[in-house]
């Protein structure tokens, strides 16, 4: 009887055993808290810059085929956050696109997921209502001076920087040369997605401080 | 990580029959098998360092002499931690705020042996060296990604155990031993790196 039992015990076990091998951690407290990634480009002396050009809206990036554009208080709350953080680095806002040294576009992905690519960057092309590159000027397309590899999902938030005095001439490519990702801002409660989406836009700036004039 | 599955399949499906067979002793004459369950507790381990209960131990070998085994074997173990927010520099380009878990998953196998004592006792105390290979993966998770580094590297660990058979001719009882594990394992992930991977442990399980 007793070796019968220990027989037993011993399928139990090893069923157990070829079932659960590798051991994975439970992911889903994991979006309790944001993510905040920040690259930029190290050729580009962000001392240098002295004017921007923000719009006074977000874009939304969502199942719609027409364009959207987020603009309530909330939308003008994360602008403003963004506006105090350049003022505080000594860069200043014109109304004039045309006139400022660098650009500052703001996205928000609502329903979609997305994969993008440095290597594979196609879909900046074809996706029809992003911030496209004639939006800033005769530019045909973008590019980034660094290894970009981002994974887009709903409640995600995109600060991209473009430089509006790079050359021209090699392939009208608009350089962006400061990005910041920002993930896991969707919730059930939309005073807690504000708030954490302001918390981590204060952080983009805390690491990213070298953008700055002084 | 596909060999490695293979022959931890394969050494499963072994124990399994030897398990299932009904009425006899021993599979094979002169042999042993050990299934166990493990704890490991991390010695000086700069990555996913919390002790854990997420490990087994599989071991089968041949007398060769009435005291002395020599056999097989394959474990592994998964060491788990959570990592709060936290800003990491990935590069002289990039920047990095999340939490994360971390996850150290060890695969060691290769071969073991036994010097056994006291044989027709309950209690069959014993001492034995395993020596093999260890794979390792070090993973991150952290918002809908995970992110993870292979490893391999020589595996080294003495053992002390005793096997309780209830009744000593019918080699079928309980298992129990200390170990002391070393794998040579080093690897880096985002900004975390491991020079080798040393635990202690304990194991629990059937011996037959």
């Amino acid at each position: 009887m007793i070796v019968k039992i220990l027989r037993y015990t011993a399928l139990a076990l090893i069923a157990i055993a070829s079932c659960s091998c590798q051991k994975e951690p439970s992911t889903s407290d994991l979006h309790e808290d944001y993510l905040v990634y920040t690259a930029h480009d190290t050729g580009t002396d962000f001392q240098q810059i002295e004017t921007y050009y923000m719009p006074d809206s977000i874009l939304v990036i969502g199942n719609s085929d027409r364009t959207e554009y987020w603009k309530d208080d909330d939308a003008r709350e994360i602008l403003a956050v963004v506006a105090d953080n350049m003022a505080s680095g000594g860069y200043t806002r014109l109304d004039d696109k045309d006139a400022a040294n660098v650009g500052l576009q703001l996205s928000y992905v609502r329903r979609v997921t997305y994969f993008v690519g440095y290597d594979n960057p196609c879909w900046w092309w074809y996706y029809p209502y992003y911030w496209t590159p004639g939006y800033w000027g005769d530019w045909a397309g973008w590019h980034y001076p660094y290894s970009v590899y981002y994974g887009y999902t709903a409640g995600s938030l995109l600060l991209e920087m473009v430089d509006l005095e790079a050359d021209r001439q090699s392939g009208k490519k608009l350089p962006v040369i400061w990005d910041s990702f920002i993930g896991g801002l969707l919730t059930s409660d939309e005073a807690l997605n504000l708030e954490r989406t302001l918390d981590a836009v204060e952080q983009a700036f805390v690491q990213s401080p070298y953008l700055t004039t002084k | 990580m596909k060999t490695a599955k293979y022959i931890r399949t394969l050494a499963l499906y072994a124990l399994m029959l030897g398990a299932a067979l009904p009425g006899k002793a021993q599979l094979f004459p002169k042999t042993y098998m050990n299934a166990d369950w493990q704890v490991g507790m991390p010695v000086d381990q700069s990555f996913a360092d919390k002790t854990s209960g997420w490990g087994m131990n599989f071991e089968g070998g041949y007398f060769i002499t009435p005291t002395i085994t020599v056999g097989a074997f394959i474990s592994y173990q998964t060491f788990l931690e959570e990592i709060p927010r936290q800003t990491l520099q990935l590069s002289n380009s990039t920047v990095m705020t999340t939490n994360q878990k971390h996850a150290l998953f060890q695969l060691p196998f290769g071969v073991a042996a036994r010097y056994n004592w006291c044989k027709k006792s309950i209690f069959q105390p014993y001492v034995g060296m395993k020596l093999g290979a260890s794979y390792a993966e070090m993973s991150s998770y952290y918002y809908i990604v995970r992110q993870y580094a292979e490893t391999w590297g020589v595996y080294l660990s003495p053992e002390v155990g005793v096997s309780i058979f209830p009744n000593p001719d019918y080699r079928f009882g309980l298992h129990v031993a200390l170990y002391y594990g070393y794998a040579s394992n080093s690897g880096d992930l985002l900004v975390y790196s491991i020079d080798n991977c040393q635990n202690f442990g304990i194991r629990v399980g059937i011996s037959f």
